[in-house]
């Protein structure tokens, strides 16, 4: 891709839409080999970003779901013990010798997501996805920085593993904790906003192709206004999508209170919001 | 095509300075990538210059505003900017300060809190014997009488050196399981891979067995204080309690009267001096209204409302809230289901036959993990006993339950 907005019509094709601070960022991120770190609010596509850009280069996309306890054995690799184990056995029946060298191969080598995406040898570099890196414990984040800077993943029984050509990197991060300084030089920053009224209503209709015009048009103007409301979770553009889809479910065209009421559940997430939300329905809509 | 025929790397150098003026950490990193960033796509308006010299430069989400203020400052016509680090603005709301987290005890089970009642006063050969260790330039009994004098009666002086007593008394914590593992002769998990390694020397024959048991960690500590008109003479010293709490634990500490402010970042300074100055400058409605319902509620739905998860939540406040009480026990409520614990520091706490009457506080306290004292600081070096021996495992004998 040579310009942005070549990385726009590709993420376009791919049903993604994005601004020019998105599209800069992917174009700078691939362009420079650089980790690419999303935050944002829930639900403004962070995710969904990493998806598109795979399909827009038409390449794999492998995704490193991060939780609390995250360890290099379910992220980078691990040694099939079992499978060593078995080995040993079996050359003991034979009478056979069996050395280090022999059981550290890439044999029983198990790759995890991080691994796999450096040994990919398809046509084009895969993207990995690290999904929620907020989530893992900061001593994960350590064990990232080989790879984030190198590209490269070293087993210490085998040696360093260098991707021919190195994997697109996008993080995404809820901003649950603090990332360390350390991280974030290591890779490119981009603060995804939520879209501005027109823009969401054009990604709802990409997303939710069967609704009507009339009714994304109200539907994402009445959620610009709930989120300026006192809100605990704020809804986001996800919500915004399963709402129209519930709405478009239930054979609505236009925006109307009955069908609004029975589909709050999709855009309020707490007791509280319901309320202030079912008090908004009352009011705007007509 | 802007920036024809410039030098890319003196721009960027010099351009980072600016917004370094402005406390944006951008360092040799983000220059390399602001040079190359021109480099493979030289911009051809003003608005692919700012996203490429945003994306390459600024990497967290705070810095935003002053990036944003800088830029506008150096390619338009704006109102100079104040270049300095102490400016107010987004300088000082930078979150990215690391708290050191020590390597947290295992807490003592049980010990439990106690309940609207006044702790035992604490034997003088045991405080007495820890501040001689810590403070030689004040005798133990100068130390010692301080502490059990009313917070507005203690100079500045006297509120910083026994600051700083507190400050070294908070070493143990309350901790929680983690996820994580570590070899433990104890533990009931097999681990694997020290095993096999180990077993490299015996044959493959697993001959010892390498146990491994959770790790525990620190509880993140959240503490929210008032620092409203009734409160202005404890303000200070609480100040205090929570640079204690920043320095030592993971901890979030906000400051609250009308509006919430978060002190974090101030507070986990080196020097009492400077993070009290700097929490005091940050705080711009110290002393008028409290509105605690409000400001609890502001917290659970900023980001940082996810701190409070499974932490040690402290609210240092008298309870005079001009909020309903209602919508006090709603935020309460909720908060409790997120907290591990939540106590309450109350000044007026310590006085005999005090009830908790006020409307808030009545509201609260059934959502309040224990309710403690809080007017001289061996209300706090108690405070902060209790809480470092405080349950550590599931919610056990701190779930609340009991009290309400």
């Amino acid at each position: 891709m040579n310009d942005p907005q070549e990385v726009a019509r590709r993420l376009d094709a791919a049903d993604y839409l994005v601004d020019d601070g998105l599209a800069m960022a992917v174009f700078l991120a691939l362009r420079l080999g650089k980790p690419l770190l999303l935050e944002g609010e829930p639900g403004v596509g962070k995710t969904a970003a990493a998806k598109a850009l795979a399909q827009a280069l038409g390449t794999t996309l492998i995704r490193l779901q991060c939780y609390e306890g995250l360890t290099a054995g379910e992220a980078l690799y691990e040694w099939n013990y079992q499978r060593q184990l078995l080995a040993i056995r079996l050359a003991e029946a034979r009478h056979e010798r069996l050395g280090d060298d022999d059981l550290f191969t890439a044999e029983f080598l198990q790759e995890r997501a991080i691994l796999k995406a450096v040994r990919y040898d398809g046509p084009t570099p895969p993207v990995l996805l690290i999904d929620e890196i907020d989530r893992a414990d900061d001593e994960f984040e350590a064990l990232l920085f080989e790879f984030l800077g190198e590209a490269s993943v070293t087993v210490p029984e085998l040696g360093t593993f260098t991707a021919v050509r190195p994997p697109v990197v996008v993080l995404t991060s809820n901003r649950s904790r603090d990332l360390h300084d350390a991280l974030r030089r290591r890779c490119l920053y981009h603060w995804i906003e939520f879209p501005a009224a027109g823009r969401a209503a054009e990604i709802v209709r990409r997303a939710v192709p069967g609704a009507s015009a009339p009714l994304i048009a109200s539907a994402t103007e009445f959620i610009g206004r709930v989120r300026a409301l006192d809100l605990d979770k704020a809804p986001g553009l996800a919500e915004t999508i399963d709402w129209v889809s519930a709405l478009a479910a239930l054979g609505a065209t236009e925006l109307a209170p009955a069908e609004a009421l029975h589909t709050l559940g999709t855009i309020a997430k707490t007791p509280d919001d319901r309320l202030v939300v079912a008090g908004a329905v009352h009011q705007e809509i007509a | 095509m802007l920036l024809r025929g410039i030098d890319r790397a003196a721009f960027a150098v010099s351009f980072a300075n600016r917004l370094r003026g402005a406390g944006v950490l951008a360092g040799l990193t983000e220059i390399d990538d602001l040079v190359r960033a021109l480099g493979v796509h030289p911009p051809d308006s003003r608005r692919a210059l700012y996203w490429t010299a945003r994306i390459a430069l600024v990497r967290r989400e705070s810095d935003l505003v002053a990036f944003d203020r800088v830029f506008e400052d150096v390619f338009t016509d704006a109102a100079p900017l104040p270049l300095n680090r102490s400016a107010a603005g987004p300088a000082g709301h930078r979150d990215d300060v690391h708290v050191p987290v020590p390597a947290g005890g295992d807490g003592v089970a049980g010990g439990g809190l106690p309940w609207a009642t006044r702790p035992p006063v604490v034997a003088e050969a045991e405080t007495g014997d820890e501040s001689g260790l810590f403070l030689p330039q004040l005798r133990p009994s100068a130390i010692e009488a301080l502490a059990d004098r009313p917070f507005e009666e203690l100079d500045p002086a006297e509120t910083a050196a026994l600051g700083e007593v507190l400050r070294r008394e908070l070493t143990r914590w309350p901790t929680r399981r983690t996820r994580r593992h570590a070899p433990d002769s104890t533990g009931r998990r097999i681990a694997l891979r020290a095993t096999i390694s180990r077993a490299r020397r015996t044959a493959w024959e697993p001959v010892t067995i390498v146990r491994e048991r959770p790790r525990r960690r620190p509880r993140r500590v959240v503490m929210l204080c008032d620092v409203s008109e009734s409160m202005r003479a404890q303000a200070t010293a609480y100040l205090h309690l929570m640079r204690a709490f920043a320095t030592v634990t993971p901890a979030e500490v906000f400051a609250f009267a009308t509006g919430l402010t978060r002190l974090t970042p101030a507070l986990s300074r080196r020097s009492a001096e400077d993070a009290i100055a700097q929490a005091t400058a940050a705080v711009t409605d110290r002393f008028g209204g409290t509105r605690i319902a409000t400001n609890v509620t502001a917290l659970l739905r900023s980001h940082h409302g996810n701190a409070v998860r499974g932490a040690l939540v402290v609210i240092a406040s008298d309870g005079w809230d001009s909020d309903p009480a209602a919508e006090l026990a709603a935020a309460m409520a909720r908060l409790s289901r997120r907290a591990h614990a939540v106590l309450w520091l109350n000044p007026r706490a310590g006085t005999p036959g005090f009830t908790p009457a006020v409307a808030a506080m009545a509201a609260a306290l059934p959502y309040c993990t224990g309710l403690l004292p809080a007017a001289t600081f061996h209300d706090l070096f108690a405070a902060a006993r209790a809480m470092s021996f405080s349950s550590t495992g599931s919610r056990g004998p701190m779930g609340g339950s009991g009290s309400r």
